[in-house]
């Protein structure tokens, strides 16, 4: 479905990404995992578009969407929950959720996807009319996830949805993030916290100073001594 | 301030051969040779009006010049600096009238009255952002323009002053206009050679240093409102100079004129026109401007109103958007290197390298406390209780989860975030406690630091951004520069000294940060992520290097997440998460402890790989 | 006491005039992050074509406003397009010198086409004044306050309740955030921009009938909005119509308590210490926009 294939980026002169190729099936759980600044979140910018590749392909349902507009990225349904939640903070958590829905390709059944995404977050419900930057950090990701959601995303890419949360909330949070795999959507998921990501996903990428490091299922990843050793020097 | 002229150092009996061979510089005698033509060529043609034509150059391209010291080194954009001008030309005129004070005296009490004035308005309004800065500027012109008026018993308001008209040298009015080129092209010299010792001296480094990031100079121990205020004061004085010149061969003063917005914006654009920042850019963005301006005055008259002032706004719309270097930034090194070619003495070689300062004091006594540091922002508790030792000569490794707030210790223990409550104590030299608050002050007092988020000068070559750090040990520029290629081939960027920093890749970028801080001789070494996106090789380098520093008794402080490398290199490691140090202790030990592999890894990865 | 109300009225009449070209000011900094030097020739653009309509074809300046409003905007887009997009990615004082640029340009084409000489709209009728409970305003002011608060109205529905509003908000909130919903925001920068333009194409017809034009009114004018809009926090529309009332009372009161020429250094002084000690304005606005 998601095919990045060789791709080199950075910006200005300074490159992040070398040579990376990864690949996302329909229906899988793909997860990214590497210590900060190995270059997830530049994987993901330039995958929607928000950073040029300057090399290498990426693919989206056949589609070479490299290059493109991030809008029309967007409007093929590849949707990004950007790192640090990114809201909009002096907007209703309502304006919020909706601007997922804000592309015309996004626009049909989004009042039913509002309710649906409602019923999978009661606690953004309660607090509709609340300023989006009034809310906790864990309230936050959840309307980022919502704003996604919203979107009608064919592929789900989610960065660091733990980042910065406290450590009841990161479980709360990768609860949230199994039932939108259960739902089959798919799923690439970035994430620093390596053991849940793994446990979830179908595959497995390590990234290392910019490049792909390791590659494997999740469950192999997770019995892989080297993840230890990236993480912890032991 | 401390401007100095290499031809100064000579010996007294060396110094005409030392001028000679300066004179000998290609660059020197073609700049004296291109300057002397705005002398030459009106006393050639000796019509009155290329004299005025002249005259107005000379005057506008001083203006500039001076505007350019603070708008262009210090990047701080003036758009009301007649306000200077017109002080100065007031002034003068009114000591004339009232005290009968002749205006080579009287321009001097202007310019100490703009001096006085600039650091009234910098000293509140240089912690503006770019365009807030302008409109406070315009603002402070506008309030002076309209008391002019208001106060019209004094300045004789919107009606104007008239100059009381005394010939001769001494009251600088004559009926021979040339003799008003003399004195604009003296004054135009003395400007250019004010701009230039300032950009070649210190100060010139630190005012770009501090324009291009605030954050990165006052961490090579810059004051940033100090370098400010200094380039303010020098260019007001200067403007006022002018002023008065300008108001004597006018002999007219009336507020709209002398306080005026456009008068303001057109110094400034013919700056950016010219190159902002460099020496020559106003001067030649000047005589490229002003002549069009004054000779469709001249020639199409009243009907043309309006045209310079048209083509001035098209032209300046145009350069920002093909040029935005100006002429001497875009074409420059090319029309220097093409003079380098002509035959003459170069520049002279590097000098010896300075000594280092020595760090003296017992390994093993603290030179760095922080005392229960509490950082809030708004609900958030970034920073919770944390108090670290620092020792003399260890190495200690800070480690912790994406968005731990190791960064925002840093930022506390290095003075760019005052903690919301709890202390950070330095030891200094003599041993005596210290708590400094501002980054410059902790920089001085030597702790050196580098930042997570690189922060090169990016326009400033290698070289240039390590002496930025130089400086603050070693106030001459060839003592900087020697201690600066010192630095760079210890830290293995001599091969790229001249490149500007902009170019560098990410792993040089990382290097630089920590070079500009060893310049600094710094005795406490805080590093931020240093290794992240080098290499493993470059890696190994740098680990290898962290230790060189510690041996010449350097404590080193260093966030890292390359675990690698960080195990390896700390005598000891801090663990931070939530704010909060969790562990704290021997390397080993540290990364078998639960808590911390929880904080990295999750909870259940501990159960799952039976830790 | 009298003297006081009929000044304090005067205040908030000419507080609505600058609010509409505040706002303007306020649309275009808040989105696009572009501090518009040039937004005062804007208004004097506007303010000639309204003359020219006026005295050649006769068109009451009320009805030139539709024409202006789709002129401004159409000028404010096309600015954006080809002077600031191209400079997004340049330094600060590049963006400065390009507006200030602009304002040039458009100061002296209009001395070079109209020369100096004032142009008033001859509008008798609207200059006539209205007697409200004994104290006396003028028909036109009359009609620009009304504006003002229609405006103002109509621009908080058009941001709270339309998809471009959000998508206009979201871009100011977060630029990043908002491509990712697949917002063009090139696009909402050209209509953000042509928006702010449009608000002083409105200006320039409903001020037309009070002030004669000339080339330089654009300066007068716009000074003042720069310290209206910090005043308000620079990123509020809100705050930028209080921060307008606030300083059409001061303009009021200190011409003539203090001094006529005196009350711009009033609110200059006002604007300064605003920028020095309170930067986010006074009503707490300034951290959000809209």
């Amino acid at each position: 479905m998601l095919k990045v294939s060789n791709v080199t980026a950075g910006y200005g002169r300074t490159v992040i990404l070398q040579d990376v190729s990864i690949e996302v099936g329909r229906g899988e759980v793909v997860t990214i995992i590497g210590a900060n600044g190995a270059g997830k979140t530049t994987l993901l910018r330039a995958i929607s578009g928000l950073v040029k590749p300057t090399a290498g392909r990426i693919t989206f349902d056949g589609v070479d969407i490299a290059g493109m507009a991030p809008a029309d990225i967007v409007g093929r349904g590849l949707i990004q929950v950007p790192e640090a939640r990114q809201l909009f903070p002096v907007m209703s958590v309502r304006d919020n959720v909706l601007m997922g829905a804000y592309h015309p390709a996004a626009r049909e059944g989004a009042e039913r996807r509002f309710a649906e995404v409602l019923e999978l977050f009661p606690r953004i419900r309660e607090r509709l009319d609340q300023l989006a930057g009034s809310l906790s950090g864990g309230e936050q990701q959840m309307v980022a996830i919502a704003r996604g959601l919203m979107a009608n995303p064919k592929l789900l890419m989610l960065d660091e949805p733990s980042l910065g949360l406290a450590p009841i909330i990161v479980q709360q949070m990768f609860g949230i993030v199994d039932r939108i795999c259960e739902m089959g959507t798919t799923v690439l998921l970035v994430e620093q916290k390596a053991f849940h990501a793994l446990k979830i996903a179908h595959r497995a990428y390590v990234i290392e100073n910019g490049r792909i490091a390791l590659e494997n299922t999740g469950a192999g990843m997770l019995a892989d001594p080297h993840i230890k050793t990236a993480y912890l020097g032991i | 301030m401390t401007v100095r002229v290499s031809l100064s150092e000579a010996p007294p009996a060396g110094r005409l051969a030392a001028f000679l061979a300066w004179l000998g510089n290609p660059r020197v005698y073609m700049a004296l040779a291109a300057l002397s033509l705005l002398l030459v060529v009106p006393i050639v043609i000796d019509s009155p009006f290329i004299v005025h034509v002249f005259v107005t150059i000379c005057v506008f391209a001083g203006l500039s010049t001076a505007w350019n010291i603070v708008g262009g080194y210090a990047g701080q954009l003036s758009l009301g600096h007649m306000v200077f001008y017109g002080i100065g030309a007031y002034t003068t005129a009114l000591l004339i009238q009232h005290y009968e004070l002749m205006p080579w005296l009287g321009m001097w009490v202007g310019a100490a009255l703009s001096v006085v004035l600039s650091v009234c308005i910098g000293y509140p309004c240089f912690r503006l952002r770019g365009p807030f800065f302008a409109l406070a500027t315009i603002a402070f012109l506008e309030v002076v323009r309209l008391l002019a008026i208001h106060f019209n018993g004094f300045t004789g308001g919107s009606a104007g002053l008239i100059v009381p008209l005394k010939l001769g040298w001494a009251w600088m009015i004559f009926q021979d206009k040339i003799n008003y080129l003399y004195i604009a092209f003296g004054l135009l010299l003395a400007t250019l050679a004010v701009s230039y010792a300032i950009r070649t001296s210190r100060l010139g480094y630190y005012l770009i240093a501090v324009r291009e990031r605030e954050d990165a100079a006052s961490a090579a121990g810059i004051s940033n409102t100090a370098a400010k205020l200094k380039a303010a004061m020098i260019s007001a004085a200067l403007t006022s100079l002018f002023g008065s010149f300008h108001a004597m061969y006018l002999t007219f003063l009336e507020p709209e004129t002398m306080f005026s917005l456009s008068g303001s914006v057109s110094v400034a654009m013919f700056a950016l026109i010219g190159g902002l920042g460099t020496v020559a850019g106003p001067l030649l963005g000047t005589v490229l401007v002003v002549p069009i301006a004054e000779l469709a005055r001249g020639w199409l008259g009243a009907s043309a109103n309006g045209l310079h002032g048209f083509v001035y706004g098209v032209v300046l719309v145009l350069i920002t958007l093909t040029l935005p270097g100006g002429l001497v930034g875009t074409f420059g090194p090319r029309v220097t290197a093409l003079i380098d070619r002509l035959p003459g003495r170069r520049a002279a070689p590097d000098r010896e390298e300075p000594a280092l300062r020595k760090i003296d004091g017992k390994p093993g006594e603290p030179v760095l406390e922080t005392r229960d540091l509490v950082m809030k922002f708004g609900g958030l508790t970034a920073t919770d209780h944390v108090s670290i030792t620092l020792r003399r000569g260890e190495i200690l490794g800070v480690i912790g989860p994406n968005g731990a707030g190791k960064t925002t210790v840093f930022n506390q223990m290095s003075g760019f975030l005052r903690p919301t409550s709890g202390t950070v104590v330095v030891y200094d030299a003599a041993g005596r406690p210290v708590m400094p608050t501002r980054p410059d002050e902790f920089a001085r007092l030597g702790v050196g630091r580098t930042f997570q988020i690189v922060q090169p000068f990016g326009k400033l070559t290698v070289i240039e951004n390590i002496m930025i750090g130089a400086f603050m040990r070693h106030a001459s520029v060839e003592d900087a520069r020697a201690a600066a290629l010192r630095v760079a081939r210890l830290v293995g960027l001599l091969h790229v000294k001249d490149v500007e920093a902009r170019n560098l890749p990410i792993g040089d970028l990382k290097r630089l940060e920590v070079a500009r801080t060893l310049a600094t001789e710094p005795s406490i070494l805080l590093l931020d992520e240093v290794m992240a996106g080098q290499n493993q090789a470059d890696t190994q380098k740098m680990v290898e290097l962290i230790r060189a520093i510690r041996d010449t008794g350097v404590t080193v402080i260093a966030i890292e997440h390359n675990m690698q490398a960080i195990m390896s290199l700390s005598d000891r490691i801090v663990v931070i998460d939530s704010g909060k140090v969790i562990a704290q202790g021997d390397p080993r030990e540290v990364v078998r402890n639960r808590r911390v592999i929880e904080a990295y890894l999750g909870e259940d990865f501990v159960d799952a790989q039976g830790l | 006491m009298d003297v006081l109300v009929q000044l304090i009225l005067n205040g908030i009449m000419l507080g609505a005039m600058y609010a509409i070209i505040s706002v303007g000011l306020t649309l275009i900094f808040g989105i696009v992050r572009v501090v518009n030097f040039a937004h005062g020739e804007f208004l004097m653009v506007g303010m000639y074509a309204v003359y020219l309509l006026s005295h050649h074809f006769g068109l009451h300046p009320y009805v030139s406003a539709v024409p202006m409003v789709l002129m401004l905007f159409a000028i404010g887009a096309l600015v954006q397009r080809f002077i600031i997009q191209p400079l997004l990615g340049a330094d600060e004082h590049i963006q400065i010198f390009a507006t200030v640029g602009l304002s040039t340009a458009l100061i002296n084409l209009a001395l070079l086409i109209f020369g100096a000489d004032l142009y008033s709209v001859q509008e008798p009728g609207l200059r006539k004044p209205l007697s409200i409970g004994g104290y006396t305003v003028l028909y036109a002011q009359v009609v620009i306050f009304v504006s003002a608060l229609v405006l103002v109205a109509g621009l908080h529905l058009f941001m709270q309740k339309t998809p471009l509003g959000r998508a206009i908000r979201a871009t100011a909130q977060n630029r990043n955030a908002a491509q990712l919903m697949g917002v063009r925001v090139d696009r909402i920068y050209v209509i953000a921009f042509g928006l702010g333009a449009a608000c002083v194409g409105l200006a320039s017809a409903l001020i037309s009938p009070l002030f004669p034009v000339t080339p330089t009114i654009g300066t007068y004018f716009v000074l003042t909005a720069f310290v209206v809009v910090v005043l308000g926090g620079m990123r509020s529309m809100y705050g930028a119509f209080l921060g307008a009332m606030i300083i059409g009372i001061v303009d009021s009161l200190s011409g003539y308590y203090i001094a006529p020429d005196l009350k711009e250094v009033v609110y200059f002084a006002i604007f300064i210490l605003i920028l020095i000690f309170k930067p986010t304005g006074l009503f707490g606005f300034g951290r959000g926009t809209e």
